[in-house]
């Protein structure tokens, strides 16, 4: 019998059936984070921050090497760089090329430069951060002295991109400084060649065609401030006359008659008036033709705090209000109406990408004077706007020095810099360096520093993080649940 | 106050202080050791029903096994994590020779 058998093997030509059984194979993990999504979900990111969300019961299974190779999740956890095995040994290279990709801007630094060119305004808003009702100019308008000494450390920047942006109060109320400014900094640009723009933050009450032909001569680009309708908006912006809202709607049109649709953007803030309206919100928006809005919670800094609009409402509510507008804006683009909320265009280029838009807020390390930098009007430079507004409450923490006294080494140096940014570093805060969404999230040691004095806080308890993890985790079930708005995101995320 | 037991020799320590961390908004923790047990005294910040309570020590547990599975995760990328991150950097001039 034995005889026959080994006779009959070696008469085969085939191999034997066990050959062709499924042999399970061996894989390796990929560093990767994990968080819950729901209670059936787990949301996984990868080390270059692209996310996959897992049911629950799969979790271990994947860690335990328990995962088989024909599972739809083992071959789409292998397709984004989770999981390692023979079919694709590349990952490691690409997963390299990705993270260099989404950390590129950090080799850039600053290029967002704010000149306060006066902290004049003739509105008078219960939640403006730094505004003064004066017609003082010497003690509240920056001086040429003092804009050129910041023109300097301008360009000290390795940036080849450099944007300055005017802030107030008011900007035109100092209307020549921008001009000698913007003609200061164009000379200097004829031998330093960098790519420069320009942006004015302005309420529009006070613009004339003699300022915006300037605008149109200089490719000056006008960021204004509409909160809504024109109740909603006179409210939450009073000024002599109660016209707030006309002016702006007046100074949206000259403006885009004489810079072009492209050049005027605007910007609201969210006030406890306005959380039941956000559909208005955005209808304002839509009637006058622009092509989304940032629904914005309003900062815990300054005058907001003082006159305690900032405690009005808190997270949650703020995070109702915006999910009821995105929903909208959702329903409005399956009705053919393209229109868009730019913050949450911001975080779906980090989920769905590996560019990193470099929203200050929204950056680790923190983007405070490496993403942007403000001179203030009096010389004194903070690590970012709402550093200066944290001042304006008598919180100096983030003053850097000033444009007078210190070199550009001294001001980027400066322990008020390097300290915060360093200790919260989310790769190295406690739970930020567990969380998943980390990628998508930012430090924001500015915010921290406001709301508990320590530039952490305890993230738990942070408003910041309730808040972000609100808006990832809906932005992740609205795509997970709706083929059309996964679409409709990554058009968002590819500035499409 | 909930009393929670853990046995060290299948949680780290680490895990449960994690776990605690995650929720210090709703209780804090008191840790003590027992032979071969980790207590967890649970304190909770104010007067809540049973229910809620039960909710947050089950809540605590899921989490405790999801740091272990974290330090899992951690312990066997690690090597990997820094070649990819020393791979990324190398061609940036960020990383110098010391």
């Amino acid at each position: 019998m034995l005889f026959l058998r080994r006779a009959l093997s070696k008469m085969s030509k085939f191999q034997s059936i066990s050959t062709y059984t499924n042999v399970e194979e061996e894989y390796k993990l990929l560093p990767f984070r994990f968080s819950e999504l729901d209670a059936d979900k787990y949301i996984l990111t990868n080390i270059a921050g692209e996310y996959y969300s897992l049911k629950k019961n799969k979790l271990s299974l994947l860690v335990n090497h328990s995962l088989k190779s024909d599972d739809e999740d083992y071959i789409n956890l292998r397709a984004k760089q989770f999981l390692l095995d023979s079919q694709n040994e590349i990952a490691l290279e690409l997963l390299a090329l990705k993270v260099r990709t989404r950390y590129s801007r950090l080799a850039e630094f600053t290029g967002l430069h704010i000149f306060v060119v006066s902290l004049r305004c003739d509105h008078s808003c219960p939640y403006c951060q730094v505004s003064r009702q004066s017609e003082d100019k010497a003690a509240f308008d920056m001086t040429i002295e003092i804009a050129d000494k910041a023109l300097d450390l301008v360009f000290c920047s390795p940036s080849q991109a450099i944007k300055i942006e005017f802030q107030g109060g008011e900007p035109l109320l100092n209307f020549e400084l921008i001009k000698h400014i913007v003609n200061a900094a164009k000379t200097r640009n004829e031998i330093e060649k960098r790519e420069l723009d320009f942006v004015i933050a302005t309420t529009l009450a006070l613009i004339d065609n003699e300022m915006l032909l300037f605008c149109k001569e200089h490719h000056i680009h006008i960021s204004t401030s509409l909160d809504g309708p024109q109740d909603l908006h006179n409210k939450n912006r009073p000024r002599q006359g109660r016209d707030s809202y006309e002016k702006a709607i007046k100074g949206i049109e000259l403006s885009r008659e004489i810079l072009g649709k492209d050049r005027v953007s605007a910007l609201m803030t969210t006030t406890q008036d306005s959380l039941e309206r956000v559909k208005e919100i955005i209808d304002e928006y839509l009637g006058l033709e622009f092509e989304g809005i940032f629904l914005r919670q309003l900062s815990p800094y300054g005058f907001a705090m003082k006159t305690k609009s900032f405690m009005t409402y808190d997270s949650e509510k703020w995070l109702e209000f915006y999910k009821e507008g995105i929903n909208y804006i959702i329903e409005l683009n399956k009705n053919g109406i393209r229109f868009q909320e730019y913050y949450a265009s911001t975080i779906l280029t980090k989920m769905l990408t590996c560019d990193d838009p470099g929203f200050v807020d929204l950056m680790s390390p923190s983007g405070i004077g490496i993403g942007a930098i403000v001179y203030n009007y009096n010389g004194v430079v903070y690590a970012s706007d709402e550093s200066r507004m944290l001042a304006e409450m008598g919180n100096d923490t983030f003053k850097l020095g000033h444009v007078l006294e210190n070199s550009y080494e001294e001001i980027i140096l400066s322990d008020a810099l390097l300290n915060p940014i360093e200790e919260s570093f989310t790769l190295s805060v406690p739970m930020c360096t567990d969380c998943a969404f980390e990628p998508f999230c930012g430090s924001d040691p500015v915010y921290h520093h406001a709301m508990s004095k320590d530039f952490v806080s305890r993230k738990p308890e942070s408003g910041f993080c309730k808040k972000n993890m609100g808006i990832f985790k809906y932005l992740i079930n609205l795509m997970e649940s709706d083929p059309y708005t996964k679409k409709l995101f990554h058009r968002w995320a590819n500035r499409i | 106050m909930r009393e929670v037991a853990f046995e060290s020799s299948v949680t780290s320590i680490d895990a449960l202080k994690k776990a605690a961390y995650r929720y210090i908004d709703r209780f804090s923790l008191e840790l003590l050791t027992k032979k071969s047990t980790y207590v967890c005294l649970l304190k909770f910040k104010s007067e809540l029903s049973e229910e809620i309570k039960d909710q947050f020590v089950d809540d605590f547990r899921k989490e405790v096994l999801d740091q272990e599975l974290r330090a899992s995760i951690n312990t066997e990328t690690e090597q990997v994590r820094n070649l990819i991150l020393a791979h990324a950097f190398s061609k940036t001039g960020v990383i110098k020779n010391e």
